[in-house]
């Protein structure tokens, strides 16, 4: 492959990254909110109620993300990436099905296949921040035994 | 006779950490050793720990390289230090849900885990408002939540709402809301056993990260001067710790910053060969010195 050949290549899986970045950040924020919610529900069940109108937001974001990564342009080497990403969002979707479920029925048999698509969701998710770079899934950034590192500055910064 | 043994045990470090990041305030002041730390109970039956630490194959090589974090040791090799192995631990109290607090409920497969309720209602509620808020949720990962998920269907995540005595015998749990999370938690540990006895020791989580944050850096005018983050505010900060402070009647190293170096020198301490500080805060009747 030429030089000109490589650098096209780069851009793709760059815009790959650039486009499918948030796209992860969503399914991750969802998967939290949902999986909140889950532990709401299991701990504490006079406040699933509670819980219910939240899970609506989530699921529609789940459904957002969903389509998102349908319609990501998917270069050949991030197909492995897309692949994990796309699982996520199926399980995300799954789970907060099954988080519903619990909430209408005695949650008694309904609870492990909401933990068994969460687990998915999750695992999923931690593999595509291994497949590429810039897909970190914890923001040590404000963290407060990270927060010392050196941030990023807009380039009209000083 | 203390009811417990008490050891607080390092399992990673951060070399050089500025110290304004520990204190609000003091800029261009060098840094200071922060410590990884967790604190490890004995007694009563009861093998206990305050906060889990992380999970170094998750994200350590970022840790190392992006934020200097050096020298992990997981709590199988960390707990050996004082004879005990993660199947032993009973309990555990999450004072807030950051990674390195939370982060290794699954490597605890026998152990009850103590949250505050509104640490996870108001982190998930965060998430909702979109990623222009991140700073409210920052430092969380996804897969700690789903952890707590599975140990709740295994009935091991208990949420406490606020306030509560005596959750093991002789440990009460205090909300610290809205102060560097919505939900920390600190720990008091009646080592008599007595409600208003004098054997106190309080486990401030992240409210402190060293004592300076009880007594500021002039000690002709002491003040209480908050850490350099918070999602709640800086006078709750405050007022949390100076409820520890006034519940252990104003004697400041009885309320233990697990991030705070000197705790090694403030009590019998030992370098183990790995490079960590074990430090030995008490000894319940029967137990041998870790630190000998």
């Amino acid at each position: 492959m030429d030089k000109t050949a490589n650098s096209r290549a780069d851009e793709v899986v760059l815009r790959y990254v650039a486009a499918a970045r948030p796209v992860q950040q969503l399914i991750s924020d969802t998967l939290t909110q949902v999986a909140g919610f889950a532990l709401l529900v299991m701990t504490s069940r006079n406040r699933a109620p509670l819980a219910e109108g939240a899970l609506a937001g989530a699921r529609e974001a789940a459904m957002h993300a969903s389509e998102a990564v349908r319609a990501l342009a998917v270069p050949e080497i991030a197909e492995h990436h897309h692949h994990h990403l796309r699982a996520a969002a199926a399980a995300l979707l799954q789970a907060c099905v099954a988080t519903l479920d619990c909430l209408r029925v005695d949650a008694c048999g309904q609870s492990d296949a909401l933990v068994r698509t969460l687990r998915s969701s999750s695992d999923h998710l931690r593999t595509t921040t291994r497949l590429l770079p810039g897909f970190e899934l914890v923001d040590f950034g404000q963290a407060c035994c990270a927060a010392h590192a050196p941030q990023r500055l807009p380039q009209n910064v000083t | 006779m203390a009811d417990y043994s008490i050891w607080v045990l390092e399992y990673a470090a951060v070399e050089k950490f500025p110290f304004s990041v520990m204190m609000y305030g003091p800029q261009h002041q060098g840094t200071r050793k922060l410590p990884y730390a967790y604190v490890l109970l004995k007694g009563k039956g009861e093998t206990i720990l305050i906060d889990t630490g992380y999970d170094h194959v998750a994200y350590g090589e970022q840790l190392a390289t992006a934020y200097g974090v050096s020298n992990y040791h997981g709590p199988r090799a960390v707990l050996a230090e004082c004879g005990v192995s993660p199947e032993d631990v009973t309990s555990v109290f999450i004072t807030h849900a950051h990674f390195d607090h939370m982060g290794a409920i699954h490597l605890f497969p026998n152990t009850k885990f103590y949250v505050q309720k509104s640490e996870l209602d108001k982190w998930t509620w965060a998430l909702t408002l979109g990623p222009e808020y991140r700073f409210l949720t920052g430092g969380g990962d996804p897969a700690d939540i789903v952890r707590a998920v599975e140990a709740a269907n295994e009935g091991r995540m208990i949420c406490i709402d606020g306030d509560q005595a005596d959750v093991l015998p002789g440990i009460d749990v205090h909300l610290a809301a809205d102060t560097h999370t919505y939900g920390s938690m600190y720990v008091t540990v009646r080592n008599d056993g007595a409600r208003d006895g004098e054997d106190k020791w309080i486990f401030a989580g992240d409210l402190i990260y060293t004592y300076d944050n009880l007594t500021g850096l002039d000690p002709e005018a002491p003040q209480i001067v908050p850490i350099g983050l918070a999602v709640g505010s800086q006078h709750n900060l405050i007022f949390s710790s100076a409820q520890m402070l006034k519940s252990v009647g104003g004697e400041v190293r009885r309320v233990i910053p697990v991030h705070e170096d000197r705790l090694r020198t403030t009590f019998p301490s030992r370098l183990t060969d790995k490079g960590l500080q074990v430090v030995e805060i008490a000894l319940a009747k029967g137990e041998k010195s870790r630190v000998d």
